[in-house]
């Protein structure tokens, strides 16, 4: 083109980032939104699937509920192997043009996209949610259980906050990798960032340059998620000490209060 | 004896082809304090689970004033509200406060009013002196202060029996005590109490009923007296006789 292009490294990156880089942030904007809608979906999907698969069968249950409960848990386990077992990559061209040719559905790229990473991100979860449930430890169901909550109580006062808690970093996990891959929903014509990325690339035959951006940016944008993922599951947690809560009513009508144990020291007295 | 709550007949109990329970016969009358001693795997933890339906039992009935609970229609969710259960690891939910833990079972099986919820619950985290405590999480607290916890949760559902398995086996000896004068006062006030217990002096100060097991049966039942002081049969003898050299 003309003689005005820089032919040095650094001059070409900000040659990048002050010429093209709305259309970077354009392209790293559509990855978050893929990557945190994908993944919410995704968790809720995880969530129905986990859950499903871990509802008990009674001795006494009804044989409908028995045949209704297998049924729907062995189509659940072949949607988890099939998405777990093949790479996004394959699934977005499988599905993107399987709709196109056999249904006469064009997808668009949002709808694509969105409907991709979520079921992908679903057979994930649903493995995560379904280990999450069974590794609550026994006696917290059988200390609902004793105070006559069903089985849906249990699981939704009891069993469920706790397996949320312990599966954050799973979820996190999968935001983060989303972030990366949905990368691949390019070969469907998704406009994120490495589609943006490698659509300036070629303009200027500028591949290591561009994709340095792209680095960076992806970069940028994982180390922030997982920064604001670890603040999350801080507040989660709680203060690491407890009140005491040293009303008189309270304080001198216990007969047996033997004055507080401290523990590791974290307990704050008093008000 | 005139107010029967709980009649266990010929109850049977086979895990696999591991019979645990064989033909247990029992009553428990308002207010008794009953006592189920026996060794390590005679089935003492299986009965009192059957007893609250954590297992099913393989034959025999459970007749809960008169009406059987084991059987295939019965809600029993429903039934546990009115026969609550303590256990040896606590149990406490660990997602919870230590006053949410015993307001959740009033608000959300019992459907009673919030406010209504944490008063009760306080006046019995008062109780087992543990009403300093509602802030903490269960993970904040020593063994004798879980299991008092859990003593007021179960308490908080109001129910008409309570049973216990083997409540202090879990805590360091110092904090034994706390629990079993928690128990002990309890039975004072009338509660109707099941308790599995290897403690052989509350077993013999508090309750009036003891009952012994081995090997799955019931080998001998009694009162304290007859139990500790003229045990009529040998296993039972023999047993006693371990618990009185050490
Ligand atoms: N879920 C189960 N599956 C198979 N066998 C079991 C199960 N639960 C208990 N048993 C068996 O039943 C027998 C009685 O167990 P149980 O726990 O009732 O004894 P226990 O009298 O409470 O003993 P301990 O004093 O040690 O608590 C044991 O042989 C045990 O192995
Ligand atoms: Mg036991």
């Amino acid at each position: 083109m003309t003689s005005s292009l820089p032919t040095d490294f650094l001059g070409r990156i900000i040659y990048l980032i002050t010429n093209y880089g709305s259309s970077f942030l354009r392209g790293a904007g559509v990855t978050i939104a893929i990557a945190v809608v994908g993944t919410v979906i995704g968790c809720l999907i995880g969530f129905v699937v986990g859950i499903t698969q871990t509802i008990p069968i009674h001795a006494n249950d009804s044989k409908l509920k028995k045949f209704l409960l297998k049924i729907v848990n062995a189509i659940l386990k072949i949607y988890v192997e099939v998405f777990r077992g093949t790479p996004m990559i394959v699934q977005a061209m499988f599905i993107y043009y399987g709709a196109l040719m056999y249904l006469q559905i064009s997808m668009g790229m949002w709808i694509a996209a969105f409907f991709i990473v979520s079921i992908n991100t679903g057979a994930y979860m649903a493995e995560t949610v379904r280990g999450g449930i069974i590794s609550v430890d026994l006696g917290q169901t059988e200390g609902a259980k004793a105070i006559g909550m069903n089985h849906f109580q249990t699981m939704l006062y009891v069993v469920f906050p706790q397996t949320l808690r312990n599966i954050i970093p799973q979820i996190g996990n999968n935001l983060i990798i989303n972030i990366k891959d949905s990368s691949v929903l390019s070969v469907i014509g998704t406009v994120e960032l490495f589609y943006a990325a490698k659509q300036t690339a070629g303009a200027f035959y500028w591949y290591f340059e561009s994709m340095t951006v792209a680095m960076l940016v992806y970069l940028a944008m994982t180390l922030i998620t997982s920064f604001l993922l670890r603040k999350w599951e801080k507040k989660l947690d709680g203060a690491a000490s407890f009140d005491l809560a040293t009303t008189d009513t309270l304080a001198h009508t216990s007969g047996l209060l033997r004055g507080p144990t401290r523990r590791n020291g974290g307990h704050r007295h008093g008000r | 004896m005139g107010d029967e709550i709980l009649r266990v007949g010929h109850l049977g109990k086979t895990f696999g082809n591991n019979v645990v329970l064989r033909d247990i016969d029992f009553t428990v009358s308002k207010g008794d304090v009953t006592s189920i001693i026996g060794s390590s795997g005679s089935g003492k933890s299986t009965l009192l689970r059957c007893i609250n339906l954590l297992e099913t039992p393989t034959c025999g009935e459970i007749l809960y004033h008169g009406v059987p609970i084991n059987g295939k229609d019965v809600n029993a969710s429903e039934y546990r509200t009115h026969v609550g259960m303590v256990f040896q690891t606590f149990n406490l939910f660990n997602n919870l406060s230590v006053l949410k833990n015993c307001v959740i079972g009033q608000t959300k099986v019992l459907k009673k009013n919030k406010e209504e919820s944490i008063a009760h619950a306080v006046t019995y985290l008062e109780k087992v002196g543990m009403a300093p405590y509602i802030n903490a999480k269960p993970h904040q607290l020593s063994g004798g202060q879980k299991q008092r916890v859990a003593i007021a949760r179960a308490l908080a559902m109001d129910p008409e029996v309570l049973l216990f398995d083997e409540p202090t086996s879990a805590l360091d000896p110092e904090t034994v005590g706390e629990v079993l004068a928690v128990m002990r006062s309890l039975a004072r006030e009338g509660m109707t109490m099941i308790v599995v217990t290897h403690e052989m002096a509350f077993a013999r100060d508090v309750s009036n009923h003891v009952v012994f097991m081995s090997e799955g049966i019931i080998c001998e039942e009694g009162t304290p007296k007859e139990i500790f002081e003229s045990p009529k049969n040998a296993r039972t003898q023999e047993f006693l006789a371990r618990f009185t050299q050490n």
